[in-house]
């Protein structure tokens, strides 16, 4: 018997497990594609207004950071896809920590895994089979999303190559997370670390592309994704960097399982403390408890991410200025810097959230709840805990995006920096919506905290893909990350914030209600 | 003997199409040991829970200490222990402070506890991380957490299911100590000898109702025509082929 036996029953078994989020995260990646596709010539009238626009966005260091830089500026695809060369491509990298994270790490702590180990599957199945299925579900996005762009209308050549980019990148982050699952015995730190490496690459290329040091941009896999030139005079050996790092990381991973048991990580487990802090003493100790480690990380990485775009972004002002006919096209890239970054910032902060009330939906299941609520533990503790976790946790993280902006902006010179802050705020509303949503799905029934990623993505695909598929306004103004004003892009407007805060107030109100009469578990 | 320490009249609890309780009667008296029986299914950790007030019952009634579960939950759980029947930790707290956050949230100070003497009985590393702990070593974090300090009643689901025998000792000696200062037990088990050799009373339970409930002694007089030697077991077995 060979360490791979059953890796073909085990990559079917993933394939059903994954029946759900694999298709529809895709999905929603490939309607991103053909919308972006289909919506960009149409905003050019002629081909100077392209020129000059492509080549004022390509002067903003921020813009270059976020999206990487346009280096053709005569190719209508590397216009269109300026945000889903690299941005877009990171989104959809996440898809592949999460699985690969899933049937690895999480199938060891679990227990599960010795389970299946103990059938006639190989000690590498698992492993193996997470990286099969994801190597495959890699391939088969970059496909569907060169089909999507000639769809949208894109030339056939460019959009096979641009395919390829991200089947290069789906493979690195499959192979990246493959080997982070390796290192801790907790799936939640190996779910971090993959998460840091993809950041860090993401990262690694902004300052390169930020600061046009295109050594460092060929650094980070995000940065092939621009070089390999995909919409003219595209460079074919580019995609053998994918491979061999592929390959490379995948070997390092197979060293690494070699060396530690099943279960075991090769970071050492360090001992806990014997006793609890005095603070842990209730349902929001437990809370704070079990999410700090997870809320010191956003609050680093929410807060490095503002400083570092908020010093890159002073000057955009001018080219909204200068360009003036294209401010249709800034708006769709994401208007100015800040209010750019926000509303990226803002999405991805409402996962903190909704994970959290996902993590009140696990303990209930995994009866952790009813040992909390058999002791002096009310239920109104318990959830106000959770609700107190997702939703003043996230509103801290947009604070300190906030911070972070005001901070990078005012040491890089940029005109009324505190106004950041105020821009920041100003996306709690939407935020608090979601995770309060999030949190009515928990109260109706434990096992439908997962719509709260539905409720999520559908607002997402409202507001990204609804303004390029020209649906009418007040559908896309559904999804709340629509409705906040683009402050300091637009102006402020009071009347959509405390809208959205009273829907808020609501959805949390309508939750706890539910939940205060509901059984556990 | 005073006002029953928990009494359950005519449970009913439906989920959807299922009956899983279908009018329970339970009591137990204050002081005692109460064996609580019955295969997987029964309805044995669902009465539990709405004990707990963390279900509603569809119909009947439940009292804790004389008071609604349901209502009165928080107060009334500061009187008692409780230990799940499959114990599942948060993976990356250590053991000492899952019971200490235990503890605390009975309004018990782990300093003052009888935590350290409980862990050593158990032999329990407090400092592992939940996710580390063996599937006993989880019941046992439980376990302390529950015997650490006096509370009026014990409720236990399945408490023994994942422990070795010298474990199941320190358990039975735990029991003792806790009955010998008046505390009442609700035990559920499926270990039949156990609760032979530990429960004052004990409650039958079959398909959601109870069909037989009280001491050994009248069990054997109702089930077995008096044989002073039938085994729990042996009233058990009857209880559910006739």
């Amino acid at each position: 018997m060979s360490t791979l036996t059953g890796t073909s029953a085990l990559v079917r078994q993933n394939l059903r497990r994954d029946r759900i989020i694999a298709p529809l995260w895709m999905l929603v990646m490939v309607v991103f594609a053909v919308a972006s596709a289909a919506a960009t010539p149409s905003l050019f009238t002629t081909e100077a207004d392209q020129l000059e626009l492509a080549r004022s966005l390509d002067e903003q260091p921020a813009l270059r950071a976020l999206y990487g830089p346009i280096l053709d500026p005569h190719a209508v695809g590397e216009l269109a896809m300026s945000k889903m060369t690299v941005l877009y491509a990171l989104f959809a990298a996440v898809l592949f920590v999460i699985l690969v994270r899933r049937h690895t790490r999480v199938e060891e702590e679990s227990g599960r895994a010795e389970l299946i180990g103990s059938t006639v599957v190989g000690r590498d199945a698992p492993a193996a089979a997470a990286v099969a299925e994801c190597l495959g579900l890699s391939v088969l996005l970059g496909v569907l999303v060169a089909v999507a762009d000639i769809v949208g209308g894109l030339d056939v050549a460019g959009s096979c190559w641009f395919g390829l980019t991200w089947i290069g990148t789906g493979c690195v982050a499959s192979a990246a997370s493959v080997l982070a699952c390796q290192l801790s015995s907790s799936a939640r730190t190996c779910g971090a670390i993959a998460a840091g490496l993809l950041g860090g690459a993401y990262l690694v290329r902004a300052l390169g592309d930020g600061f046009r040091a295109t050594w460092l941009s060929w650094l980070s896999p995000f940065g092939w994704n621009t070089q390999l030139r995909a919409w003219s005079d595209p460079r074919g050996w580019v995609a053998l960097l994918y491979v061999a790092l592929t390959v490379a990381l995948l070997v390092a991973a197979r060293v690494l399982r070699g060396h530690r048991d099943l279960g075991g990580g090769l970071l050492a487990a360090r001992p806990g403390r014997p006793a609890g802090a005095r603070w842990l003493a209730s349902p929001l100790g437990l809370s704070v408890r079990v999410h700090r480690t997870m809320l010191v990380l956003w609050t680093v990485a929410v807060g490095g991410l503002g400083a570092a775009f908020g010093a890159m972004a002073p000057g955009l002002d001018d080219v909204i200025r200068s360009v003036g006919g294209g401010q249709e096209l800034i708006g769709r890239l994401g208007g100015a810097m800040i209010a750019a970054v926000l509303s990226v910032v803002a999405m991805v902060i409402t996962c903190y959230g909704i994970t959290v009330v996902t993590h009140a939906a696990g303990d209930e299941a995994g009866e952790r709840a009813d040992m909390v609520l058999a002791t002096g533990a009310s239920r109104v503790g318990w959830f106000g805990a959770t609700a107190l976790t997702a939703l003043g946790g996230s509103v801290w993280l947009l604070l300190v995006t906030g911070i972070g902006l005001w901070i990078g902006y005012g040491a890089a010179g940029g005109p009324d920096p505190s106004g950041s802050l105020s821009a920041a705020v100003g996306w709690m509303p939407a935020v608090l919506c979601v995770v309060a949503l999030a949190l009515l799905a928990w109260s109706l029934r434990p096992g439908w905290a997962v719509v709260g990623w539905a409720v999520l993505a559908v607002f997402l695909l409202l507001t990204l893909v609804g303004e390029l598929l020209k649906l009418p306004g007040w559908v896309v103004r559904l999804s709340p990350y629509s409705a906040v004003p683009q402050y300091p892009a637009q102006a402020w407007r009071w009347t959509p914030e405390l809208v959205l805060l009273a829907v808020a107030a609501l959805v949390g109100g309508c939750a706890w209600l539910r939940f205060r009469g509901r059984d556990i578990g | 003997m005073g006002d029953p320490v928990v009494q359950a009249r005519g449970l009913v609890k439906t989920f959807g199409r299922v009956r899983a309780l279908d009018g329970l009667d339970l009591e137990v008296a204050a002081g005692e040991v109460h064996g609580f029986l019955g295969p997987n299914g029964a309805g044995k950790s669902t009465t539990i829970r709405i004990l707990l007030g963390l279900m509603r019952a569809t119909a009947g009634e439940a009292r804790l200490f004389g008071g609604d579960p349901w209502r009165e939950a928080p107060t009334l759980h500061r009187r008692l222990a409780y230990v799940p029947g499959d114990v599942s930790l948060w993976p990356n707290l250590s053991g000492g402070e899952t019971i200490d956050l235990l503890l605390r949230m009975r309004g018990v100070d782990p300093a003052t506890s009888r935590k350290g003497d409980m862990a050593e009985r158990f032999k329990l590393d407090l400092t592992k991380a939940g996710r580390a702990y063996s599937k006993g070593n989880r019941q046992k974090v439980a376990l302390v957490a529950a015997f650490a300090a006096e509370v009026d009643l014990l409720i236990l689901d399945e408490p023994t299911s994942g422990l070795d025998p010298l474990m199941e000792q320190a358990f039975a000696d735990c029991i003792a100590e806790h009955t010998g200062r008046g505390a009442t037990v609700l035990l559920s088990s499926h270990i039949l000898s156990e609760v032979e050799r530990l429960a004052d009373r004990v409650t039958i339970i079959r398909e959601g109702r109870a069909v037989e409930s009280g001491s050994l002694a009248q069990l054997r007089l109702a089930q077995a025509g008096g044989d002073e030697n039938a085994s729990l077991e042996e009233l058990f077995l009857r209880a559910y082929q006739s």
